[in-house]
């Protein structure tokens, strides 16, 4: 097991690697350059070039991407070309926002989805079968910003139940400790700020898990149905077993495995930041700052950035991937 | 008065679009304490449906209608509410099933299987239960049970898993044991242990054994008294000597004369009046009997 993860973490070297190659070529190749973002549609020629140069893009590529490597290496991620911060300061203030924020999402979509997608498989070609079929359907029609919009407009603006934008009140004054609003409210025992933060994250959160929480009972639903005419379910019956024992131990358990391949997938298109949520609720996550980066070709914050989730999302593989074999002894990780 | 007695049970499959499949139709059959029933005939006969109807195990669903009784004791096994059921499931009435490797949980440990029916039936829990799993599975021929208790059914070879599903099924020394093809699934020097380890069970113990299958082997080897299935009905019940002595209706015959034999010598199944020897050939439609070699089987025709 421990050797299994060590070598799929060594593996990780060789992916950023090759990774790094594509992007660096691909954002160089995007039509335009930070010079265009400063400057403009109307800077003159020599001004675009004094830029270039001052920023280092007038040398030949190999050598750029000499320069970034050998940064890298050394963790230094560089500066923003448009917020002249460090690359790695924006993202240790922004992420903790993304992930709150997954977290949230995921919550809800596992926590609804997984009992719904049962239920509907159990009860299949009941009511509640096909609403919850045709309602995941609408889940993954429907847009997200429209959605997000709809959530705000009821909950937040006529029944002031959640707030409408931010991640914590900044009348609150909270102390900053990870960036992780609600971990730090409950490290310095500021509950209300942890509380404020919690309010803050559930309107996004429904709205970020709709896609999620639709595929999720989709994907339940089909696997329960396939493990329901399985032989041992009817043997466990047949000893019969309480409805409790036969639903965990022998239905979700073995109905488990490609539900939890997708949830992984799910968190780690989550991790990428989700730009529409984010703008509407105005929550400083990294997406709507990804997209600026990429207006304004921002080459170093969108290395850095992308390179930092890559590294993110190849984890929660690698967790899935682990998370098989405790739930399927069949399953041996090598 | 018998332990269990079915009397015109039919089971009905019907689905929209389609004709109402009659799976099984009016068949009666009683079983006493301690004895060993036979129910045989050829797949899709009806044998597995009538078990999973004693058991309550069809699926609930509209378009499956089961009709007639089967009292067990004074509760009615077909009418019961599931509630009842449950507690009689595993406790009064158990079942084994035909494949082994897929009617055991793959991703759950032997022991835990066997436990949970300790547990639900007999109260026992922790260290208590475990050691009465141990012991169960060692009853069953499992040697090292401490270690296989631990172990998953891939870990175990067919014969092993069979032994431990049977050893779930008397974990609460049913009065009734419903065995459903138990042998099919495996190796011909496996099913002779299996028959050999199910019927010293039933013997010790004093179980009644509901034995469904195909093979007329292990009807000659275990049963009292044998029902025949077709078409979903009872078509012979005979005890087992009559029967295969004088089957009364020609499916029997039939089924009988199926089995390949080995035993006989060049010519027996002519010989057997059972077979409709001295037919004469029709004309012109079967080659005449000198132009077949003799070992033939069909020269009887």
């Amino acid at each position: 097991m421990i050797r299994f993860i060590v070598r799929r973490l060594l593996q990780l070297i060789p992916t950023l690697f090759g990774l790094s190659i594509l992007l660096f070529i691909w954002l160089r190749r995007l039509p335009g350059g930070p010079e265009t973002a400063i400057l403009g549609e109307r800077g003159t020629p020599e001004l675009r070039a004094q830029i270039r140069k001052n920023l280092g893009l007038d040398e030949p590529l190999l050598i750029q991407y000499g320069r970034f490597m050998k940064r890298m290496l050394q963790l230094d991620l560089g500066t923003s070309i448009s917020t002249k911060r460090e690359v790695m300061t924006e993202f240790l203030e922004r992420f903790p926002g993304t992930v709150e924020l997954t977290i949230t999402a995921m919550i809800i979509a596992i926590g609804v989805g997984i009992p719904l997608g049962y239920l509907a498989a159990r009860r299949r070609g009941s009511f509640l079968d096909s609403a919850s079929v045709g309602g995941s359907l609408i889940g993954i029609c429907v847009p997200v910003f429209f959605l997000a919009y709809v959530l705000k407009a009821i909950f937040s603006e006529n029944l002031h139940l959640f707030p409408s934008s931010g991640r914590q009140d900044p009348t609150l004054g909270a102390t900053r400790i990870t960036n992780f609003f609600v971990l730090d409210g409950l490290m310095t025992r500021e509950w209300d700020a942890a509380l404020d933060a919690l309010w803050h994250l559930v309107l996004p959160g429904i709205a970020l898990a709709s896609i999620p929480l639709a595929i999720i009972v989709r994907i339940t639903r089909a696997s329960v149905l396939e493990v329901l005419s399985e032989d041992y379910v009817r043997t466990a019956q047949s000893k019969g077993l309480t409805e409790r024992t036969i639903r965990g131990r022998h239905i979700l358990r073995n109905a488990m495995l490609p539900i939890v391949t997708v949830i992984g997938l799910l968190t780690g298109g989550l991790l990428s930041g989700a730009v529409l949520t984010e703008t509407v609720f105005a929550f400083s996550g990294i997406g709507a700052f990804l997209y600026e980066a990429i207006a304004n070709r921002d080459y170093p914050v969108l290395m850095g950035f992308i390179m930092i989730i890559a590294v993110f999302y190849v984890l929660v593989n690698l967790l899935v991937d682990v998370s098989y074999s405790l739930i399927d002894p069949r399953v041996r990780v090598r | 008065m018998p332990l269990l007695d079915v009397k015109d049970l039919s089971v009905t499959f019907a689905r929209r679009g389609q004709r109402t499949v009659r799976a099984v139709d009016g068949v009666s059959f009683s079983v006493e304490a301690g004895e060993v029933v036979g129910l045989v005939g050829e797949s899709g006969c009806g044998k597995s449906v009538t078990s999973l109807a004693l058991m309550g195990l069809l699926p609930k669903q509209r378009g499956v209608t089961v009709g007639g009784s089967a009292m067990f004791g004074d509760t009615d096994l077909l009418k019961t509410d599931e509630r009842t059921m449950r507690d009689i499931r595993g406790r009064d009435v158990a079942m084994i099933f035909q494949d082994p490797l897929s009617s055991l949980n793959p991703v759950v440990p032997i022991g835990v299987q066997v436990t949970e029916v300790l547990a639900r039936h007999r109260g026992l829990t922790g260290a208590k239960a475990t050691a009465e799993a141990a012991d169960l599975l060692n009853r069953v021929g499992i040697p090292d049970p401490t270690r296989r208790l631990k172990e998953y059914p891939h870990q175990l070879s067919g014969g092993m898993r069979q032994r431990a599903l049977i050893a779930m099924a008397v974990a609460c020394a049913p009065k009734l044991l419903i065995a459903d093809e138990p042998t099919t699934a495996l190796d011909v020097t496996i099913q002779a242990q299996i028959l050999e380890l199910l019927r010293d069970l039933v013997r010790d113990s004093g179980t009644a054994l509901v034995m469904i299958t195909h093979d007329l082997g292990v009807v000659a080897g275990m049963c009292d008294t044998v029902n025949v299935l077709y078409a979903g009905r009872v078509v012979e019940s005979a005890r087992r000597k009559p029967l295969f002595a004088e089957p009364r209706h020609p499916y029997t015959t039939g089924l009988l004369g199926s089995v390949p034999r080995l035993d006989s010598g060049k010519g027996a199944a002519a010989r057997d009046p059972r077979f409709g020897a001295g037919r004469p050939a029709v004309a012109g439609r079967v080659r005449v009997r000198p132009a077949l070699r003799p070992p033939c089987r069909r020269l009887c025709r």
